[in-house]
């Protein structure tokens, strides 16, 4: 694919890049409009998906959304080094996408990649420590702790998706308003505290 | 609680590098310890995944709403018209024979016949306050609710601010976030119009997840039994639920 950003005038692609990307970083409360930003911006990739890679509509948005959020992810973390601009990084994410699926669908694999940020949390502890709690992770009931997790109090799930998300406490007090940061991590705490109880009671 | 604040602050990097390495021998040591940190990382994966599902189907309504292109042959267009012209006149039918109504039908004509657009004072003063329902008229819900969740920020008192984040959040299907504004309107008890319970009921019948039209249902009792705003319009879906 031609990187027509290389033909924009006056750096107003990167500028642009720059602007979404200091957005998805930096301010909690523009956050999900940024995000949402970001999906528009290059929502006719799904339109290619379709015509290049012949895959369904259904089967291009999903390889489309999920590049979104593995860039929101990579751009949160810093993982994105912005060498090339964004509608490169993520042509590439996406069309490796395209590729995936249409190898699964060849193949017939069913993968289910749980590797996320979180569970990369645990790569700085030390291989003892890290492989007792692997263990015991790869134990967990997942259906059930989604469940549980549906099912707390709607303010305690709103704090703990967005602590999930990698949103920090000063930020999720914004998004809630609640006074501070730490009133949200003791709420916080105690919500999670709520959601063990749920989650051992089964 | 104790540990799993302990455990929070080793995951965000708070401890030093003696207390990080007291914690990992502790979790070589206590079985039960060990769990508990298992626990602290599956739960903030299991609330990840939720987040990038919710995220992922409002990509979708996005998509549905701005972005998909409708290329189906005419031959199909036309057999899908006449599947659904069938489909509506036996629903009509029915409806008319039963005189019947989902709350999803009733809340979705409420929505057309009153909110699609928000009073504007006509003095021409652009605050941000007009700014925010010029935004919202123009079906910028997204910006709308940015501009409304500004005012909040500066002050987290404003009333018609929530109501129209909430309203906001409604339009644009995030019927949680709407529901947070709603039910904050609650706390509200000396005003003149408050249609809070009414929103919330509204919300409810349009989520319509398990157990939501339910409670939507109990809200709409409410409103009557306690004589509050929409009274009138809560009696009248009551009788066609």
């Amino acid at each position: 694919m031609k990187d027509t950003t290389l033909m924009d005038s006056a750096g107003s692609t990167h500028d642009s890049d720059q602007e979404i990307i200091k957005q998805l970083k930096e301010s909690g409360i523009d956050r999900r409009k940024s995000e949402e930003q970001l999906f528009n911006r290059f929502a006719y990739f799904i339109r290619e998906g379709i015509s290049k890679h012949a895959l369904t509509e259904d089967e291009s948005f999903n390889a489309y959304s999920d590049t979104i959020l593995s860039a929101i992810i990579n751009i949160n973390n810093s993982n994105f080094e912005a060498r090339s601009s964004l509608k490169t990084y993520l042509y590439q994410i996406f069309h490796n996408k395209c590729v995936d699926l249409i190898r699964k669908r060849t193949s017939n694999k069913n993968s289910v990649n749980r590797s996320g940020p979180v569970s990369d949390g645990i790569l700085q502890m030390s291989d003892n420590a890290r492989s007792i709690v692997q263990k015991l992770i790869d134990k967990a009931d997942w259906k059930l702790l989604r469940e549980k997790l549906n099912q707390l109090e709607e303010k305690c799930r709103q704090i703990l998706l967005l602590w999930g998300d990698n949103y920090s406490d000063r930020e999720i007090a914004t998004l809630v308003l609640y006074k501070s940061a730490d009133v949200v991590k003791t709420s916080r705490l105690r919500c999670l505290d709520k959601l063990r109880r749920l989650y051992k009671v089964e | 609680m104790d540990n799993l604040d302990y455990i929070d602050r080793y995951f965000k990097s708070e401890l030093n590098s003696v207390q990080a390495i007291e914690f990992e021998n502790k979790i070589s040591s206590d079985p039960s310890f060990a769990e508990e940190v298992a626990f602290y990382v599956s739960a903030r994966e299991a609330a990840l995944e939720i987040s990038i599902n919710e995220k992922k189907q409002h990509f979708k309504e996005i998509y549905q709403k701005h972005h998909r292109t409708h290329s189906l042959p005419l031959r199909n267009i036309i057999y899908y018209l006449s599947a659904a012209a069938v489909v509506t006149g036996v629903i009509f039918g029915i409806n008319i024979i039963s005189g019947s109504v989902t709350p999803g039908q009733m809340a979705d004509k409420y929505i057309n016949e009153h909110l699609q657009t928000l009073p504007v004072q006509m003095n021409g003063r652009m605050d941000s306050l007009q700014k925010g329902l010029a935004l919202y008229n123009d079906a910028q819900y997204a910006d709308a609710l940015g501009t409304f969740e500004r005012i909040i920020l500066a002050d987290t008192t404003d009333y018609v601010a929530k109501t129209n984040a909430g309203l906001s959040s409604f339009r644009m299907k995030e019927y949680d976030t709407a529901l947070f504004y709603f039910k904050r309107l609650e706390t509200y008890q000396n005003l003149h119009v408050n249609p809070s319970l009414f929103y919330q009921a509204l919300t409810l019948m349009e989520r319509n997840r398990p157990g939501d039209t339910d409670q939507a249902k109990k809200l709409l009792q409410q409103i009557v039994q306690q004589d509050l705003d929409m009274k009138e319009t809560a009696e009248a879906w009551l009788k066609k639920w």
